[in-house]
């Protein structure tokens, strides 16, 4: 007793403070249960996607919450707002291109996420519900690029708006609903930007804060499906914990990311088009490139015509994901090695190429236009 | 049956110690090793692996499998090559652990001993949840949708004199400006455009058919009639497949000039009908007159984009 009065009497006044709030919140336990997380086989590269995807999400929010200081969300405003932004505002147009070209990185995150832990066969027993959870999280992150395209109202913007609803609109029974409800109205216009707006900086944001925080615990609760391959004993013996190694990775890996959208935005910053208007013009719409592959699938003539529209652009989607949802409770084997599930490898590669070549297919088009 | 904690240790018949910890594998979350603090000299602990233990004669007492000799030479246990399971996340060890000594329990509060009524307080707690958020959905879903249906706008706009339509047969485009008022802005000045044949009788016959083409408002009653055989036609600017603003291009296909789409790549000859691409229906004629002097007046009229048939938004 007399000892811990000594070791108390001697700590230092930040080191008493830490003390009084750890007494409280128990914040050591906390810390040490945060990075004492064993990560069996090891910590690797392949395991940052998630990590580097929150960081992502964080300077999003913090990018989205600086261009709230001078964005204003009307029709007469918002091109103005946004072109102030870029042009008068000392590093706006960084702050603005940074938030562009995180939302493609984003994205490209959220793909490489998922091929990982598809590869990984991690879906799988008992990590359903972080599978369906992460399938949630991907919407919103499509969500968040549908929405945010809108804001600077620029024609690039109107257009894959106006489009984006039309698609939207041909779901079966509530798809006029849905298209009205998201415009505001018939037509694109005030009420469709104020409702893209708190879509884009409230709803979603709390959505995706709130399910990725799910998503971490059930991870956690889980536990890291670790490696497909190797022996227990092999595993154990390569097994460390989440501090040092793997935040040595994740750190690296989010730097990485963090110059490549600095880079991005210096060497390509946003440049608006005219004001949108529904005459277009001379400008050809065009969705975001993530959208593209799928933009370039209804300009075939199969996916022509009423049917063939609701085909492609709603029911093939749709049960794409639907098949993703289900995945863990169809692919039941407990196999995890991707090299020992054929299936899973060619409908992985597949489904890349067929993306890849409507992406490049897309592109050439466009050249093609011009 | 499993040895408490403070369990003693035994080898032979002789106390060595007493089970200070037990040792888990994070993998399989079996015990591996337990911990002896030694009855002797400085109380030192040593790692003892389970095989070595012979026998757990209750929960009291362990017989180990070595002579009292024997066990001063297991290993110390070297206590910073460990973590307490406090201070680190292994999924589910609870689960397995059985080490704790018995449940751990404490006495209910007098005034909660025998009350009969949780489950009522459950429910009636959801209850009244549901009775707050029940008066909430329909003021909410009538005030998200207060924007979303509009009468239609009948209005005629002035968008250009005809003097411009040169060529039969080709497509002139007329860009013209309106008022949109939307709830609490002011009104403002939205470009729109249309485009404008002058149809030959064949193509005039291949858009009307023959027959008058009739348009009406929200309740059903004309507001309008295309002549069949007015000479000029008047299409929507809107592309009938997802809406998008398409164009009069000459092509290497169709040298004579043909509308085509940028987004979707549909192409609509002079009588707007599909020719190629995803296209639906044709493109939307609109109601339009011509006064003496050559000016061109339009209904501003929206249809639905993607489907078979017409159907009017605006």
């Amino acid at each position: 007793m007399k000892e811990d009065i000594q070791a108390v009497n001697q700590q230092n006044a930040f080191e008493k403070v830490v003390e009084f709030v750890d007494e409280r919140v128990g914040l050591k336990t906390i810390q040490a249960k945060m990075l004492n997380e064993p990560i069996p086989g090891g910590s690797r590269w392949a395991y940052a996607f998630g990590s580097v995807l929150l960081f992502i999400f964080i300077l999003q929010v913090v990018t989205g919450i600086l261009l709230m200081f001078y964005y204003v969300p009307s029709t007469d405003h918002a091109y103005a707002s946004t072109q102030y932004i870029i042009h008068e505002v000392d590093y706006g147009w960084f702050l603005l291109s940074y938030h562009f070209w995180g939302s493609s990185a984003m994205v490209v995150m959220v793909f490489a996420h998922m091929s990982q832990v598809f590869l990984w066969g991690a879906y799988k027993k008992p990590r359903e519900l972080i599978w369906l959870v992460g399938l949630a999280l991907f919407g919103i992150v499509m969500g968040f690029g549908f929405t945010g395209y809108l804001l600077p109202w620029d024609q690039r913007a109107y257009w894959a708006t106006v489009v984006g609803v039309e698609i939207m609109d041909k779901t079966p029974l509530v798809g006029d609903f849905l298209a009205r409800f998201l415009k505001g109205g018939p037509t694109p216009g005030q009420m469709t930007l104020s409702r893209f707006f708190v879509i884009h900086v409230m709803v979603l944001p709390a959505a995706l804060a709130g399910l990725a925080g799910l998503h971490i615990f059930l991870f956690r609760k889980a536990g890291p499906a670790g490696p497909f391959r190797g022996t227990p004993e092999e595993i154990k013996a390569k097994t460390d914990y989440f501090f040092p190694r793997q935040i040595w990775k994740d750190i690296v890996a989010m730097a990485t990311v963090f110059l490549i959208i600095c880079s991005l935005a210096f060497i390509e910053p946003v440049v608006l088009l005219e004001q949108a208007t529904p005459d277009p013009g001379d400008y050809h719409p065009e969705p975001e490139w993530y959208f593209l592959f799928l933009f370039q699938l209804l300009r075939l003539k199969i996916f022509g015509g009423q049917f063939g529209q609701f085909l492609g652009a709603i029911a093939i989607p749709g049960a794409f994901m639907a098949f993703l949802a289900a995945l863990p409770f169809l692919d039941t084997k407990p196999e995890r090695n991707i090299f020992k599930r054929p299936v899973a490898l060619i409908g992985w590669t597949v489904i890349m190429v067929f993306i890849l070549v409507f992406t490049v297919s897309a592109i050439i088009n466009r050249e093609f236009l011009h | 049956m499993q040895p408490k904690l403070t369990a003693k240790a035994l080898c032979g018949d002789k106390e060595v110690g007493k089970i200070s910890k037990v040792i888990v594998d994070p993998l399989s979350h079996e015990i591996s090793d337990v911990v002896v603090r030694e009855l002797n000299g400085q109380g030192a602990e040593r790692q003892v692996p389970i095989c070595q233990i012979q026998e757990v004669v209750n929960e009291e007492e362990i017989v180990l499998r070595c002579s009292p000799d024997e066990f001063v030479r297991f290993p110390l246990l070297e206590r910073d090559q460990y973590v307490t399971v406090k201070e680190v996340e292994i999924a589910h060890l609870e689960d397995h652990l059985h080490v704790e000594p018995g449940e751990i329990l404490v006495p209910l509060p007098r005034l909660e001993q025998g009350v009969p009524r949780r489950t009522f307080f459950t429910n009636m707690t959801h209850a009244i949840g549901t009775l707050i958020a029940l008066p909430l959905v329909f003021p909410v879903l009538k005030y998200l949708m207060k924007p979303m249906f509009k009468p239609y706008d009948n209005a005629w706009f002035s968008v250009g004199n005809i003097k411009k339509v040169s060529k039969e047969n080709v497509g002139f485009q007329f860009k013209f400006t309106r008022g949109f008022k939307e709830a609490f802005m002011p009104e403002q000045q939205i470009e729109k455009n249309i485009w404008v044949v002058k149809a030959t009788p064949a193509v005039q016959k291949e858009v009307y058919g023959g027959n008058d083409r009739k348009f009406f408002d929200d309740k059903g009653e004309v507001i309008w009639v295309n002549k069949a055989n007015s000479p000029y036609i008047g299409y929507s600017g809107k592309c009938p497949h997802l809406g998008c603003g398409y164009k009069w291009r000459k092509t290497k296909n169709f040298p004579d000039g043909v509308f085509l789409c940028p987004c979707h790549l549909s192409i609509y000859d002079e009588a707007g009908k599909v020719i190629d691409g995803p296209a639906p229906r044709p493109l939307d004629i609109l109601p339009m007159q011509i006064n003496a002097s050559g000016e061109i007046k339009i209904i501003d009229i929206e249809y639905k984009a993607g489907v078979n048939n017409q159907i009017r938004l605006l």
